[in-house]
């Protein structure tokens, strides 16, 4: 647990990357769910690469 | 008897500390809630890749060559932790205390008084904070009881707050905290290296800790052992459906990001199970009954977050090891799903696509231990009035009961 006065947890970057990125994030959710009893292995590679490279954008600034 | 609630709570994660968010909680509005399908998401027990299978488990170090599902040291080490961050840790303190709040509602039922009463699973001993809760018409129950014992698995969860923060200083009740693995606490006598003979406890109690222990049964029947002729067991305990929400998104999640399933949210024992497990202990007058407890978070890593920060985290023993067990993937995707899945107006969501449901299921137990001079029921074919004839009188003419 991150102590008093250190620096934001990764995890916390993560969260408020992912948080920006509302739209890819709900076009991914929508994609898995659609057809939630046949998921399988990078069913929906495209829209999480989106997903992925707009939360790596945001990750890099604070 | 089964009786089914559900209760709506805000996480108070923007309310200002201190007084202020209890009150929040106690005030939460009371929605009735349809029973929840799971959606024919029957990729639960798959193990995928990711992780062995929880059968695969088999450790003979537990009693009677039980089955071990949970990481018991890595428990202590998760609770540990989050008391280290004393301020975080109380932030979380909102459901165990609604719980605790809510048992204590029922210790008012059995008009009794206790001298020696056990607190099995304290946590931060929110049990006997609760005790010393003032409601508006009653006394703070903790009038009715003479010595507390509080023991858990982790000291320093245990000793996270000092007595000024749970008691009154003038209270009448004494608090003993005592550091042991409830899980092996109640399991011998001291004859065989144990602490405590038979009969010694006038009730015992447990609240919100027994889903993380491996052999129920045997800690139920230490429980029994314990207690006395004719005492109660209290007991609240996550089980079932909770956090459905969670382990939905994260099997989907799984099953696109690394193709199979791993261990995320732990099994936990259905209201049947414990009805049955009771009974087969020996508990007498076995009354059960259920609370759906649904808080909104503002997304999934506010609500992976608070449950590290109970101590909750995964403690499975076939979980996943890296990054705490999430991989970064997961948890990029994981939000989507849930708020997709879940988050929804109508299912249950704060309504507007923002914020989470987490459904936490708690499961309400009261036991008796056989004593002599307590009710029993009648021999079967002894009844001398017929139910259809009470039943028939408040209209339906029984249809419903067949």
């Amino acid at each position: 647990m991150a102590g008093a006065g250190s620096k934001i947890r990764p995890v916390d970057r993560l969260a408020q990357a992912v948080a920006k990125c509302g739209a890819e994030s709900t076009a991914y959710g929508k994609c898995i769910v659609k057809d939630f009893n046949n998921v399988y292995k990078d069913k929906c590679l495209a829209e999480f690469q989106v997903l992925q490279s707009c939360v790596t954008k945001h990750m890099g600034k604070k | 008897m089964i009786l089914r609630a559900a209760f709506r709570l805000k996480a108070p994660r923007h309310i200002a500390q201190g007084a202020g968010y209890r009150q929040q909680l106690s005030c939460g509005e009371f929605t009735p809630r349809r029973p929840q399908h799971r959606r024919g998401l029957a990729v639960a027990t798959n193990t995928g890749p990711g992780g062995s299978g929880v059968s695969n488990a088999r450790t003979g170090t537990g009693g009677a060559g039980s089955f071990q599902i949970f990481d018991r040291h890595v428990k202590r080490l998760q609770r540990d932790r989050a008391a280290t961050d004393t301020e975080g840790s109380r932030n979380v303190d909102y459901l165990r205390d609604e719980v605790a709040n809510r048992l204590v509602e029922r210790l008012y039922d059995i008009n009794r008084s206790y001298e020696n009463v056990l607190d099995l699973g304290a946590g931060a001993c929110h049990l006997a904070r609760a005790l010393h809760r003032s409601h508006p018409d009653l006394e703070p129950f903790a009038g009715r009881i003479k010595h507390l014992t509080s023991a858990e698995l982790s000291s320093k969860l245990l000793n996270r707050d000092p007595d000024s923060y749970i008691m009154p200083p003038d209270s009448p009740m004494k608090l003993t905290r005592l550091a042991q693995d409830e899980e092996t606490l109640l399991s011998a006598p001291p004859s065989q290296n144990g602490l405590f003979e038979a009969n010694t406890f006038d009730a015992v109690i447990s609240c919100g800790s027994l889903h993380w222990i491996n052999d129920l049964p045997s800690v139920l029947s230490g429980i029994n052992r314990v207690l006395k002729p004719d005492s109660p067991f209290l007991c609240a305990m996550f089980g079932g459906d909770s956090l459905y929400e969670l382990r939905t998104s994260l099997q989907l999640a799984g099953m696109d990001r690394l193709g199979g399933v791993s261990p995320h949210v732990s099994p936990l024992a259905d209201v049947r199970d414990m009805g049955g497990l009771l009974q087969r202990t020996g508990y007498k007058l076995i009354t059960i009954d259920i609370d759906d407890i649904i808080v909104d978070y503002e997304d999934v890593f506010a609500l992976i977050k608070d449950l590290q920060a109970m101590g909750e985290a995964n403690a499975v023993l076939g979980r996943r090891k890296t990054l705490a067990g999430l991989s970064r993937d997961v948890l990029i995707g994981l939000e989507g799903i849930y708020k997709e899945l879940h988050g929804k107006a109508e299912d249950g969501g704060s309504g507007g696509g923002t914020g989470i449901p987490a459904t936490f299921r708690i499961i309400y137990m009261i036991g008796w231990k056989e004593g002599s001079g307590q009710q029993q029921p009648l021999k079967r074919g002894t009844g001398e009035v017929n139910l259809k004839d009470i039943l028939g009188e408040q209209g339906g003419g029984g249809g419903g009961l067949g």
